[in-house]
């Protein structure tokens, strides 16, 4: 059976890999970005990614609450969560149906949130 | 000659001034002044006397007895003759003076024939009238010594009088003052805009000194535009908001640039004006105070009052502005440094939680062949009720977090929210209290899922807690109450878990858990002297 996949954005390796990680041992296949950019390019490659985890601040300048929009205008298929050390930016306009999770997270909860997602 | 007409325009402006400076013009009849022109009257045997002040364009009256006007054209004034000389002027036939005899006053029905006044000389050594005596028959002998010895006694108490009057005023005034100032620290203390302390602290100064505008305004680095953002006015008043150049209404620049106040009194006299009225008259302003906003050593805005009449700005309302603005500035620098250290804190938590993440991410990967993964996710809750307390101090920049603030954060991260009752004053921990209490609450948390009161669908805690006030200290008491699991087996070891509950809030112990057969209990009391410090 084919694993669904999920593209993991996050600036920082070691969280990166962490997320990775989490979600492979969870039974999914898992690419990884280190930017909205690089976010950008693998979706247009891959067109069989179910979630996109992202984090919010990340250098390029483009944020994560803003590649969550700019995902939801191109792929409305493509489920997004969201993570920040940051307190939730209470004026952002977000995409409906994006999960916010603060970090640090329960991989419990996050994992939940991606299988509900991807099924 | 021109000596003589210099005397006379100085004598004019500083009458000018000084009777501005006596608040006194138009003001109702006061007794004091009443009887002093009716004495004048009697102690000459004349059917007229009158309190005689000298406005630019007209005489006008603060006691008359025999007359009914209260104030006349400056041109029919008689008072006005030789005003500046400050001496006794007599004229014993009025139709006999080149000066009067072609007065109204003379010629016409009111019938003056004889005048006599002494000057009203105040203490600042400025004439401002004449306290006089008129009778409507030639008095070709004139008064007598003794007569003329009592006018001037009479005047000299009328000048005490508007000079004792002025200082009534004065005082009357500067304790409005005051009060105004005490407003304007209390509303810029209590404000957290700076929009909101400018356009508060203008209003409060535009009533207070009666002005039609006022308003604050940022300058631009060379002090030569303004910005107004919204201006206070008076009924009647136009707002200036938006951007004005300063050389549009003269040549104002040079007080701001150094940190004076600008003060003309009178648009149209004022040489730094003159020249320029035509911006100043389209918005209504003949006087006007700009007071200078510093911060570092530079003017950045200016604190301006205008009024549509010429106004003398006496001292006490200069230093009243200067207190004003002074209070604006400290308000306005507070809010900055408040703004930075909310960033400041708002970045430290932002890198504590991307390092509880880290660990969180070295744990996981480091007990990855760990077979018991409920410790590891024990583990990860901990981290979670740390991370909650940061949060909950981070909403008080990290110098307290309220009690109950610290307990949803910790029992939300958890997910049983629905099912812990809450209740109690509200309590301000110190940091490392915040600390304590998320990992105590988090460990009795997560007891009572594995063991206690919600392992069962119906089981339910409350936690409680309040405050008793005693003598030298007060103490607060927490309860945790267990009601509706499955009947409590006390433990037969102590885990990790239970000795941080034993170190209590403030880790001095004050901890009570009894395994009672209804539930577990758990009491928690701390000093609250103890509770807030860091």
């Amino acid at each position: 059976m084919v694993k669904p996949v999920v593209l993991v954005v996050e600036d920082e390796p070691l969280l990166r890999l962490f997320a990775t990680d989490m979600i492979e041992e969870a039974g999914f296949e898992v690419l990884q970005a280190p930017n909205a950019s690089a976010a950008l390019m693998t979706l247009e490659e891959r067109l069989d990614v179910r979630v996109v985890f992202t984090d919010v601040n990340m250098p390029g300048g483009i944020d994560g609450i803003m590649l969550a929009i700019c995902i939801r205008r191109r792929w409305p298929t493509i489920q997004i969560i969201i993570t920040s050390g940051r307190p939730w930016p209470v004026e952002a306009v977000v995409p409906a149906d994006v999960v916010f999770f603060a970090k640090p997270y329960r991989q419990d909860r996050v994992l939940d949130t991606v299988r509900k997602m991807a099924a | 000659m021109s000596l003589s007409a210099d005397r006379t325009d100085f004598g004019a402006a500083q009458r000018a001034r000084a009777l501005a400076d006596l608040m006194v013009l138009d003001t109702p009849d006061e007794q004091a002044f009443d009887d002093l022109v009716f004495v004048a009257a009697k102690a000459c045997d004349v059917p007229i006397a009158l309190i005689t002040l000298l406005d630019t364009d007209r005489q006008w009256f603060k006691a008359k007895y025999g007359l009914e006007v209260c104030e006349t054209e400056i041109e029919h004034s008689v008072c006005r003759i030789e005003i500046d000389q400050g001496d006794l002027l007599e004229i014993v036939d009025l139709t006999n003076d080149a000066r009067t005899k072609r007065n109204p006053l003379v010629t016409g029905a009111r019938h003056f024939r004889a005048y006599a006044g002494a000057p009203l000389v105040l203490r600042s050594g400025a004439i401002v009238g004449r306290l006089c005596v008129i009778d409507t028959v030639p008095r070709p002998k004139g008064l007598s010594e003794m007569e003329k010895a009592m006018l001037q006694a009479l005047a000299r108490l009328a000048s005490e009088n508007l000079e004792l009057r002025r200082i009534a005023t004065a005082s009357e005034r500067l304790t409005a003052l005051q009060t105004a100032l005490v407003e304007i620290g209390e509303t810029i203390r209590s404000s957290h805009d700076t929009a909101e302390m400018a356009s508060a602290t203008a209003a409060i100064v535009g009533r207070a000194l009666s002005a039609d505008r006022a308003g604050f305004g940022s300058v631009n680095e060379d002090v030569d535009t303004i910005d107004v953002e919204t201006d206070w006015t008076a009924p009647g008043a136009v707002s200036i908001a938006g951007r004005h150049r300063l050389d549009e209404y003269g040549n104002l620049r040079e007080p701001l640039v150094v940190g004076d106040p600008l003060v003309v009194w009178d648009a149209l006299t004022d040489d730094r004006t003159l020249h320029n009225l035509e911006s100043a008259m389209r918005v209504g302003v003949r006087s006007l105070v700009d007071m200078p906003v510093r911060d570092r050593g530079k003017t950045i805005a200016v604190f301006f009052v205008h009024s549509a009449h010429p106004r003398p700005w006496p001292a006490e309302e200069i230093s009243f502005l200067r207190s004003a603005a002074d209070r604006l500035e400290a308000g306005v620098a507070r809010h900055r440094t408040e703004q930075q250290q909310l960033i400041v804190n708002g970045e430290i938590a932002h890198r504590l939680k991307n390092m509880l993440t880290m660990v969180q991410a070295i744990a996981s990967q480091t007990l990855r062949s760990v077979t018991d993964r409920e410790a590891v996710y024990a583990f990860e809750r901990r981290l979670m009720a740390l991370s909650a307390a940061h949060d909950a101090l981070l909403q008080r920049s990290w110098t307290q977090a309220d009690l109950q603030a610290v307990a949803a954060t910790v029992i939300d991260a958890i997910g049983f929210s629905d099912r812990v009752d809450m209740s109690g004053p509200a309590v301000a921990l110190g940091p490392r209290a915040a600390l304590s209490f998320s990992l105590i609450v988090h460990e009795l948390l997560t007891n009572a899922c594995k063991y206690g009161a919600l392992t069962s669908d119906d089981g339910h805690v409350s936690l409680s807690w309040d405050v008793e006030v005693g003598q030298d200290d007060d103490l607060l008491r927490v309860k945790w109450r267990e009601r509706g699991g499955p009947p409590v087996v006390p433990p037969t070891r102590r885990g990790f878990g239970s000795k941080l509950i034993n170190i209590g809030l403030v880790g001095t112990g004050g901890v009570d858990v009894r395994f009672e057969p209804a539930g577990l209990t758990a009491d928690l009391h701390a000093s609250m002297r103890h509770l807030v410090q860091g």
